[in-house]
Formats: C-alpha cells, sequence, structure tokens
C-alpha cells in the first residue's frame, strides 16, 4: 500500500468561483486520462494559490509573482510533464505581468489558467489591476494576449458556466499536450466576499462561442471585437483565439549523449583551451 | 645588442592599449601565443570603460617561469596606440622599460614615462593608411616591431601571425603579413635586427596547461557536474557563462535560457530544480539582490540551486567592469528568514573548475541554495593553470528516489534533515513543494511545533556536508605568527607579496579560504593561531573580516586591508601596505 499526501478541502468561501475552475481542471485531466503523477500544477500565491492543494497531482507554490518563469523551468527541463500554472490576477497581473508578457511571447507548451475576481481577496479585498477604479477601465489581459502574436490559444471562461469552462479547459489542455504551444485561459471567477460580482458580470459578457460572426481563427478580428465590447462596457467569453493551422510538435526524444560519448565530450571541451 | 646584455625574460608584463575597436586585443593575443609557445605561465585581463564600444581599452599579459595568478607591479612593455595609452600605462612603466608608441599624432606626452625607459616613436597608423590602405594593419606593424624586441625570429612571427589571420581572407592575411613585414623594416631603422633585439624569450619547461578564464571554468564544472539547465539574463561580468552554456548545453540534452530578468532566471532554474535535473543562474551584485526572494524560497521549499555571483563595484549600478568584493553580507545574510545555505569561493580557474562541481553535488545533498561567489577579476581574466581533472568528478543526488515503496512524505522529518525526494513523475511519489511553512506533506502548517521542527530540520543538512565543504589553500610559512587572509582576486598579489616579505625576514602564513559559509573550523582555528592577521578584501567594510569576526575571532586581532577603487593589488602595493600596517603594530 502506498500512499502520499491527501487533497486538500479548498479553503475558498462558499459561493466562490475557484470552485469552478478547479472543478474543471480535475474533468480536463480525466477527460486526458492523464496519471496524477504525471501532472504537476504550480501556483502563485493568493487564494487561487491554493488550488494545486487539491488536486492530488504534485504541487507547487511559486513565489508571489513567479509562477510562469517556474511553470517553464518545469517544462524545459521534463517535457514529459503535463504542466499547469495558475493563480490570481493579483499575481499575474501585476507582480507578476514582466514574466505574462514573455511567457505568451515565449510560446512554451503548458496551460496557464487565471482566476480574475478584481480583487486581492488574501489579503481582505484590496483592488487589483482588473477592478475599474475612478472611471478608468480595468487591464484587459485578454487583450494583451491578442497582442502578442507567438501565443496560439487564447480563452476566456466564466466560473458560474461550467459547461463552457469545462470544454475551454479540456481544449486548453489537448492543445498543450500536442506540443502546439502556451494555452492562455482567464477565468472570470468572482470573490463573493469582497466583490461580488456574478450579477453584474453575466449581464455583461458576450459569449463568443454562441456568436456566429465570431471566427476563433481570426486574431485580428478577435481583437477588433474584443476592443469593440470593451468600449460598450462588456467582454468576450469563450474560446477567444485559437491558431488551429498550427501543427502538433512530436515528442523530442532525448538526445543526451551516452557517458562515454560525454566523457569524450568533455575533453574536446576542455583540451580546446589548452596552450 | 650583443648576446651578453640581453636581458633573458622571466617576467614579463606588457600592456597593449588604444581606443576601444582600435584591434589592440591583437597584439596581446599573438603575445600570448607566442609566451604561451615558449611555456611560459600566463595572466590575462582587459581593462576596459564600462561602456559599450570606444572608450579607451587596454589588454594587460604577463607571461612568468613560474606560475602567476595577477599582473607583476611594473609593465615591462607597452604597446601606445595614443596619447591617452601613455597617460594610462606610462606611471606603471619600470625605469628599463620599452615604449612602442604610435606617433602618428605627434610625439609621446612629455612627463609621464620614465626617463631611462626606451621608447621606440613609429607612426603605424599613418604608415598602415599610406601603404595598406587600412587603419588596422597598425596591429600587425605593431607585432613587427615588438616581435623584433624579444629577439623572435622573422619567420616564427610570420607564422604565428598567418596561423592567428587563418580564418580571414586570404588577401586580408596577405596584406598583414606586408603589415608584418613593414614593421620589420621600421625595427631596422631603429637598429632592432632581426634575432638580436634588447630582450629574448627564454624556453621553459613546459607541461600541458589550459589557458582560461573563471567564468568559462565554473560553465564547463557545472556542466561536467551533469549540470543541464541554466537561465540567466545578461549582466557584466557574468555572461560568459550564459553565452557559454547557450552554446554548449544543447549539445548535453541540456537547456539554457535568456531569462525576461533575473527575478524570472531564478524561478526557472527552480522549476528546473524541481523535476531533477541540476540548474544554476549566474549574475552580479544587482542580479543577486533581485534573486533574494528566489534564493530564500530554494532554502525554504529545499531546492537544490547554484547561483554565482560574479562581484562588481557596488552599490546600485557601480562600476559594472570592475572588480569588487563587496556582496559578502548580502550572500550570507540575505534573504528572509533563517534557511541553510553555503557560500563558495574560488581564487583562479582551477578553484572555479573544482567548486563548480562541488557547488553542484551540495545543491543536490541539501537540496538548497549554493553560493559561488568570485569577482571581475577571476571571472574574466585568463590564466594559466594545469588542465582540469575530469576522471576526478563524481556526481552525487542525496537523496533523490527512483521508487516508492509504502508511504511518501516530501518533507519528512529525518535525522539528517534531508528528506527523501522523489522527483515529478514518479509513480505514488505526489507532493506538494512550497515555500509556505507546512507539514512533512507540504500541507501548510502554522502549528508551533510543526514549525519549530521544521526550523531545525532544514538547518540541520549543513552538517550532513560539513566535513565535504571545500577546505582553504595555505601558503607562505605555516608557523609564523603573521597571517594573511583573503579570497578570490586577492589570491595572486597575496601569493607574491608573501614570498617577498619573507625574503625581506618578514614571514607570514596565509590561507584563502574557499568555503565562505558556514565559516569553517579551520579559519577560526588559523585566526586562533595568529599574533595579528590581515585580512586582505576589495570593499570598503571589511565584510570578510566582520564574517570572520561573527563566528568567534579574537576581537582586534584581524587587521582589515581594504581597497574599493576597482583596481586589483599588485604584488608591491600589498607587500608595502602589509609592511606599513605591521610597522603600526609592533
Amino acid at each position: 500500500m502506498t500512499t502520499t499526501y491527501r487533497p486538500a478541502d479548498p479553503i475558498w468561501c462558499a459561493g466562490c468561483g475557484h470552485f469552478g475552475v478547479q472543478a474543471a481542471i480535475a474533468r480536463g485531466l480525466q477527460a486526458l486520462e492523464l496519471a496524477p503523477h504525471d501532472v504537476i500544477v504550480l501556483a502563485g500565491i493568493g487564494c487561487s494559490g491554493t488550488i494545486q492543494n487539491n488536486l492530488g497531482t504534485y504541487g507547487y507554490h511559486a513565489l508571489h509573482g513567479r509562477v510562469l518563469p517556474t511553470a517553464a523551468g518545469v517544462r524545459l527541463a521534463n517535457p514529459d510533464l503535463t504542466v499547469i500554472a495558475a493563480g490570481g490576477d493579483g499575481d499575474g497581473y501585476a507582480i507578476g505581468v514582466g514574466h505574462l508578457v514573455h511567457a505568451l511571447n515565449r510560446d512554451l507548451p503548458f496551460l496557464y489558467v487565471v482566476m480574475n475576481n478584481g480583487i486581492y481577496g488574501l489579503t481582505k479585498g484590496q483592488d487589483s489591476p482588473t477592478k475599474p477604479h475612478d472611471g478608468r477601465p480595468p487591464l484587459d489581459a485578454v487583450d494583451l494576449a491578442l497582442s502578442i502574436p507567438a501565443t496560439g490559444f487564447i480563452a476566456r471562461g466564466f466560473a458560474r458556466w461550467s459547461d463552457q469552462l469545462n470544454r475551454l479547459i479540456e481544449q486548453a489542455l489537448r492543445y498543450t499536450g500536442d506540443r502546439r504551444g502556451f494555452a492562455f485561459v482567464e477565468v472570470l471567477s468572482p470573490c463573493v466576499t469582497y466583490n461580488d460580482t456574478y450579477a453584474e458580470w453575466e449581464a455583461s459578457l458576450h459569449d463568443v462561442d454562441a456568436d456566429p460572426n465570431h471566427d476563433p481563427t481570426d486574431r485580428p478580428a478577435a481583437h477588433a471585437r474584443s476592443a469593440v465590447l470593451r468600449s460598450r462596457g462588456s467582454s468576450p467569453v469563450g474560446l477567444i483565439y485559437h491558431d488551429q493551422d498550427r501543427s502538433a510538435t512530436p515528442a523530442v526524444e532525448q538526445s543526451a549523449p551516452a557517458a562515454e560519448e560525454r566523457r569524450t565530450a568533455y575533453r574536446t571541451l576542455r583540451d580546446r583551451y589548452a596552450v | 645588442m650583443t648576446l651578453e646584455t640581453r636581458r633573458r625574460i622571466t617576467d614579463l608584463n606588457v600592456m597593449v592599449a588604444g581606443q576601444g575597436g582600435d584591434g589592440s586585443l591583437t597584439i596581446a593575443t599573438l603575445l600570448s601565443r607566442l609566451l604561451g609557445g615558449h611555456g611560459y605561465h600566463m595572466y590575462t585581463a582587459r581593462n576596459v570603460a564600462s561602456r559599450i564600444k570606444g572608450g579607451h581599452a587596454a589588454a594587460l599579459l604577463r607571461g612568468a617561469a613560474t606560475p602567476c595568478r595577477c599582473m607583476g607591479d611594473h609593465l615591462d612593455l607597452l604597446v601606445a596606440f595614443d596619447a591617452e595609452a601613455i597617460e594610462m600605462g606610462g606611471p606603471w612603466l619600470s625605469p628599463d622599460g620599452i615604449v612602442v608608441f604610435d606617433s602618428s599624432a605627434g610625439p609621446p606626452p612629455d612627463g609621464i614615462l620614465p626617463e631611462t625607459a626606451r621608447v621606440y616613436s613609429i607612426p603605424f597608423a599613418r604608415l598602415a593608411v599610406r601603404d595598406l590602405r587600412r587603419d588596422l594593419f597598425k596591429n600587425s606593424l605593431g607585432f613587427g616591431v615588438v616581435a623584433r624586441i624579444l629577439s623572435v625570429d622573422d619567420a616564427a612571427a610570420a607564422d604565428l601571425l598567418a596561423t592567428r589571420f587563418a580564418h580571414l581572407r586570404p588577401e586580408v592575411a596577405a596584406a598583414n603579413l606586408r603589415a608584418l613585414h613593414a614593421g620589420f623594416s621600421f625595427a631596422d631603422e631603429h637598429q632592432l635586427r632581426a634575432g638580436l633585439g634588447p630582450w629574448a624569450l627564454d624556453r621553459i619547461e613546459h607541461r600541458d596547461r589550459l589557458l582560461i578564464a573563471g567564468n568559462e571554468a565554473i560553465a564547463l564544472g557545472f556542466l561536467v557536474a551533469g549540470g543541464r539547465f541554466f537561465a540567466g539574463y545578461p549582466i557584466t561580468p557574468a555572461s560568459e557563462i550564459l553565452t557559454w552554456l547557450e552554446r554548449r548545453l544543447p549539445e548535453f540534452g541540456g537547456v539554457a535560457v535568456q531569462a525576461e530578468d533575473e527575478l524570472s532566471a531564478i524561478n526557472m532554474a527552480l522549476g528546473a530544480a524541481l523535476t531533477g535535473t541540476r540548474a544554476m543562474t549566474a549574475t552580479s551584485g544587482p542580479g543577486i539582490s533581485l534573486m533574494q526572494e528566489g534564493v530564500s524560497h530554494a532554502g525554504s521549499a529545499e531546492i537544490p540551486i547554484v547561483v554565482v555571483d560574479c562581484q562588481r563595484s557596488g552599490p546600485s549600478t557601480g562600476m559594472p567592469t570592475k572588480p569588487e568584493q563587496s556582496d559578502l553580507n548580502m550572500l550570507v545574510h540575505g534573504g528572509n528568514g533563517d534557511f541553510p545555505r553555503i557560500v563558495l569561493a574560488p581564487g583562479d580557474p582551477s578553484d572555479c573548475f573544482d567548486l563548480a562541481v562541488a557547488a553542484t553535488n551540495l545543491a543536490q545533498r541539501i537540496q538548497g541554495p549554493v553560493y559561488l561567489v568570485v569577482d571581475q577579476a577571476v571571472a574574466q581574466d585568463a590564466t594559466t593553470v594545469p588542465p582540469f581533472d575530469l576522471d576526478g568528478v563524481t556526481i552525487d543526488d542525496g537523496a533523490v528516489i527512483a521508487h516508492v515503496d509504502g508511504e511518501y512524505r516530501r518533507y519528512a522529518i529525518t535525522d539528517d534533515g534531508v528528506s527523501p525526494w522523489a522527483l515529478p513523475g514518479t509513480p505514488h511519489g505526489m507532493s506538494l513543494v512550497t515555500g509556505n511553512e507546512r507539514n512533512e506533506w507540504g500541507h501548510v502548517s502554522t502549528d508551533a511545533i510543526n514549525r519549530a521542527a521544521m526550523v531545525d530540520k532544514r538547518m540541520r543538512k549543513i552538517d550532513v556536508v560539513r566535513g565535504d565543504l571545500p577546505t582553504g589553500r595555505p601558503f607562505g610559512e605555516p608557523d609564523a605568527a603573521i597571517g594573511i587572509v583573503g579570497i578570490g582576486m586577492e589570491r595572486g598579489p597575496m601569493l607574491e607579496a608573501v614570498d617577498r616579505l619573507a625574503a625581506a625576514g618578514m614571514p607570514i602564513s596565509g590561507l584563502q579560504p574557499r568555503t565562505l559559509w558556514p565559516v569553517p573550523e579551520e579559519t577560526l582555528r588559523f585566526v586562533r593561531a595568529k599574533e595579528r592577521v590581515y585580512v586582505v578584501e576589495h570593499n570598503a567594510e571589511g565584510q570578510l573580516a566582520h564574517l570572520i569576526a561573527s563566528v568567534g575571532a579574537p576581537h582586534g586581532r584581524l587587521r582589515p586591508v581594504l581597497r574599493y577603487d576597482g583596481a586589483p593589488f599588485r604584488p608591491a602595493e600589498l607587500a608595502t601596505r602589509i609592511r606599513e600596517m605591521e610597522r603600526e603594530a609592533v
């Protein structure tokens, strides 16, 4: 009988959007029939940064804002692992936004899920960059992602629309699993305690999956659409952009030289400096 | 010049200086091949302004019959392509030194060179442009004169040049050869006959040696120790490690990444290390400041990582191209919270290789951060060393387990503090790795009893490796009452200063500690056995002396010998400082 840690019960308040996100990730992993030991979930700091404790996979709790570089390091060092990075809007769009830009541009095949609730819940409700402030519109990370051509999978879910959310997470996991590239999924995930935006958001969201005029393979159109919706106080939700032309990358066989070959190679490198 | 009056070279110090982009390094490279070919031990350095291109640049080269780890006291030969080079190198010129000066823009400035120095003023640049249509050929012209000064056979000099320029287009190589011969003609005009110059090179008994800089030796050591992941952000004087590993790691199935900043670099390395891949990052003081959160996290979450600090003059941006040793406090005490760490300090390329190997293994064994700290001089200056012992390198993965049987707790509290480590991908080994305080399972915990037990567990890990930490390198007279201690770039000047002081009747016992933290018993024992110990360091606060004092060195016994002007000690300067301090002390 082998045992390891017992997955934790979520620390979130009843009604927190993060429950829906956790359920979607769990379902996605199940749908892809991934063994828990082949999956690592890395999370940042914040309420969302406890999701890795609840899933039974390998889990990692990163420094505040640094989940993306850490996940990149994991993915580069061991391409056999399924890598999921998760975090909140404070973690990803404030302290860690510098890394977000470069993760989008570096396009390594792993999934990044941001639970956006507009506030810092764990520190009791301070505003985050996605909270409208004095009439200034919030930062929109989906727009940011659309502006960086390297990333080929960009989606936004809403915690309450679970069917769509489950579908998006599963699609994203298949996309990264095929080594197509970086998948960015923002989930609007209200905080019932400090920023209960369920009703407000639900009324304002535009479901692009149900919109026959939305073509998720047309990046400029998706970008323009998002800008128009934002100017009306709305946001697109669904599969916003999906580069379907991008082919799956075959798994690279590790090409590390054998021991004897390695020793010879070390010697050659050293002897370059011989005088 | 008769054979009798000729000086046979046992120690030659050369500066080749001009405006950056002058190609002044070419003559230095040719000279280094020449001296290397004769079996001389060498030390080479560059003295550059902290800017991109242009500005005054100097290549420094020392060739000696015995091993050398720094430049000597005086310049013997100054090849000066402009007046500024005279101003820069002149005060350092030996009274019997020789100057080869490019007089295209006029005679050398007055009042700087010793009156007894011999000066060959030749308008290299003007002649190069007139006869060869390119200013750059002045280097080959100049080398012709330098070869004659050193009584090098004309054919040998031509061979050397041909080899150096073999990669160039044939017509360019041929033009350089013509330039060399033009140099010979000027030498003839100045009575410098072939093979009959004022100085002559010896044939030094030659064994296999490497001419390598510290940064290259660190990168090679990490690779040979099984290092397979590197992330870094460009910074002077550490960037060579990044570029070296970017080129070499992929050949060994490894990965090197240029990150968007140092925060990313260290966290990428932590991510890679989390999978069991041996990981390293390298930077300088400003980057180390940013990485403090990552080092603390590695200490808490128990992740092996090697962090190289190529120190430069601080604080803040400081003088990026100048050496200093002023990050020691940050390395030993930086990062929030209490956590075990190791700080190793190589003093030359041999140390760099050996300690990079040691650091990589130690990090795995303590599952935590290990610093490798050098300074700009050790990092970037190249020196000849015996070939690194590749066969002696062993790889120790510590407590990594390939299979999990029964119960698995990532942070199991063990006698030695080191927990068995199942890497991601291992069935039944699932774990929660976190920088929060946690229980043995990895679940966050603020329980008081657990907290104390976890802090103790982490701290105990140092004892596992204490006996294997690199020992210091002693030198001088072991039983002398006076001691000298220094790390990194101080090694070279200390060795020579101690020899000279001993010859002058002042025996001194020296120690170059190679483990700074934890401060080894050996260092303390050394200090306790002396009446006075001079601690030579490049900083204004005496950080190394404070560190040794902090673990119990007797009060007042340590005498800091400080320097923070960005220039390394020359042996005579150091000897004089110590002689003066000793006079005041007695």
